[in-house]
């Protein structure tokens, strides 16, 4: 339904800090049709070539510059992840991803009042780093 | 020809807009362009940080609208009632969030905000007072899944009738009127694996006249169709189902003096010029019949079975909606 909107195309790249690669980065928009703000974000998994990445590596940014960690998100009401904005899955790994095609599966988990359960987008895209 | 006005909501456009084909103004432009009068806008999806809109972002909007000359007729809130995973939020806490909300409404000059199926009933009451002062009018939307005979909506009625106000009342969004299941959703489903045998018992109770609502949200489904449940897929799309209700027009009667907007919900315009599942020519007819006078408002959702690979078009669809309630009324 709305998992089109899960991977941005061509998003994945290594993100380098000081000289040195700390992890990589992909892009994503709300897989609903309104923006909420961060703390109503229930859940977000990555998995790169079939394996799960550990939650406490996923940061989440909506600027490039703050980011929060899942467990921080759960009350994070302030910043509001605007419809149509793309916001920044960071994952912490040294030395990133190797160079080549790599398959993503990225899964967003949002809270809706007027839907009993949270609700899931997801979508598995082949991207080159 | 009636008093029945036209409008559309941008809830139609949220695919163009999320890919950044459109910005809000050009929503505005695309709809004054074809002669529409009026606007629903969902705060929450183009007006940003809302329900704490900039100044700015508020003039912005009076420009666009004023430029264009549309009226804003209505626009759709939620009060995010799950904003913590540890628990609900407070009769106080949600009571806030919609005093805010009826605010951002008054300064975007809005007459009327939608509230979504579902909102918690016990915040009316106290809110009323605020959008007496404000001139904004709380109305709470009927919705395929959720409508009359739901115990959440049927609170909300009760409260309305009791109350007996101007400012509480009603959207009613057409997809209760749906007389087959959109083949658009049939043939999305399909393509993720749906067992055809699910659909065709879906399409053959819409056939027999009968709401899937009462089958779909059951806990147990009947046994002819349960034996037919393979997959998630399968299950997911009886659960969907139920979203497309069956009802006859009549059901409004009791309503009619609260109803204050009407959703013309549509998932997919045919060559004909009508909509495939609801009856747009029947339905205007009933409403010309009991005197309604206020706005339809277009409100395409068939973007979300858009099948992979293919590109979505909200504005010709929207186009044509418009063109065959222009027709009718």
């Amino acid at each position: 339904m709305f998992d089109n909107y899960v991977l941005s195309d061509n998003s994945l790249k290594n993100v380098k800090k000081d000289g040195k690669t700390v992890g990589y980065e992909m892009r994503t928009r709300i897989t609903y049709y309104r923006g909420i703000p961060l703390s109503m974000v229930h859940d977000i998994l990555v998995e790169v070539d079939d394996q799960p990445v550990p939650r406490e590596n996923i940061r989440f940014s909506l600027d490039g510059e703050l980011y929060f960690t899942l467990d921080e998100m759960a009350t994070v009401t302030f910043y509001k992840w605007e419809y149509g904005q793309e916001g920044i899955i960071f994952v912490e790994q040294e030395g990133g991803l190797s160079e080549g095609e790599h398959k993503v599966k990225l899964t967003q988990v949002t809270r809706v009042a007027y839907i009993p359960v949270p609700f899931s987008g997801t979508q598995t895209k082949t991207m080159a780093v | 020809m009636s008093n029945i006005k036209r409008c559309v909501s941008l809830y139609s456009y949220q695919d163009e807009y999320a890919r950044g084909k459109m910005t809000l103004e050009d929503c505005i432009k695309e709809l004054a362009s074809i002669g529409v009068e009026g606007v629903e806008i969902i705060s929450d999806q183009m007006l940003w940080n809302a329900p704490d809109v900039s100044d700015e972002d508020i003039a912005n909007w009076h420009r666009i609208i004023r430029e264009n000359g549309i009226t804003p007729v209505c626009n759709d809130i939620y009060i995010n009632t799950v904003l913590y995973k540890n628990r609900r939020l407070t009769q106080k806490e949600n009571l806030a969030l919609l005093k805010k909300e009826l605010h951002l409404a008054h300064k975007l000059g809005i007459p009327l905000v939608r509230l979504v199926s579902l909102t918690p009933t016990d915040i009316i009451e106290d809110a009323l007072p605020l959008a007496e002062e404000l001139n904004v009018v709380m109305a709470l939307e009927v919705h395929g899944g959720m409508a009359f005979d739901n115990p959440e909506t049927k609170k909300f009625t009760d409260l309305m009738f009791k109350l007996n106000s101007p400012y509480v009342g009603l959207v009613v969004d057409t997809g209760i009127f749906c007389r087959k299941h959109p083949r658009v959703s049939t043939a999305f489903f399909l393509n993720q694996g749906l067992n055809p045998a699910v659909a065709e018992y879906i399409d053959n109770e819409f056939a027999k006249g009968k709401d899937v609502e009462a089958i779909s949200h059951q806990r147990v489904l009947p046994d002819e169709l349960e034996s037919q449940i393979r997959s998630w897929v399968d299950r997911e799309y009886v659960l969907f189902a139920g979203g497309y209700e069956n009802h006859d027009f009549s059901v409004l009667d009791p309503y009619l003096p609260f109803i204050k907007h009407f959703h013309g919900k549509f998932f997919e315009m045919t060559e004909e010029g009508v909509e495939y599942s609801v009856p747009y020519k029947e339905f205007i007819d009933y409403l010309k019949e009991k005197g309604y006078n206020g706005y339809i408002a277009s409100e395409y959702e068939g973007g979300r079975f858009a099948l992979p690979g293919t590109e979505i078009d909200a504005v010709t669809q929207v186009r044509k909606h418009q063109e065959m309630l222009k027709k009718y009324i």
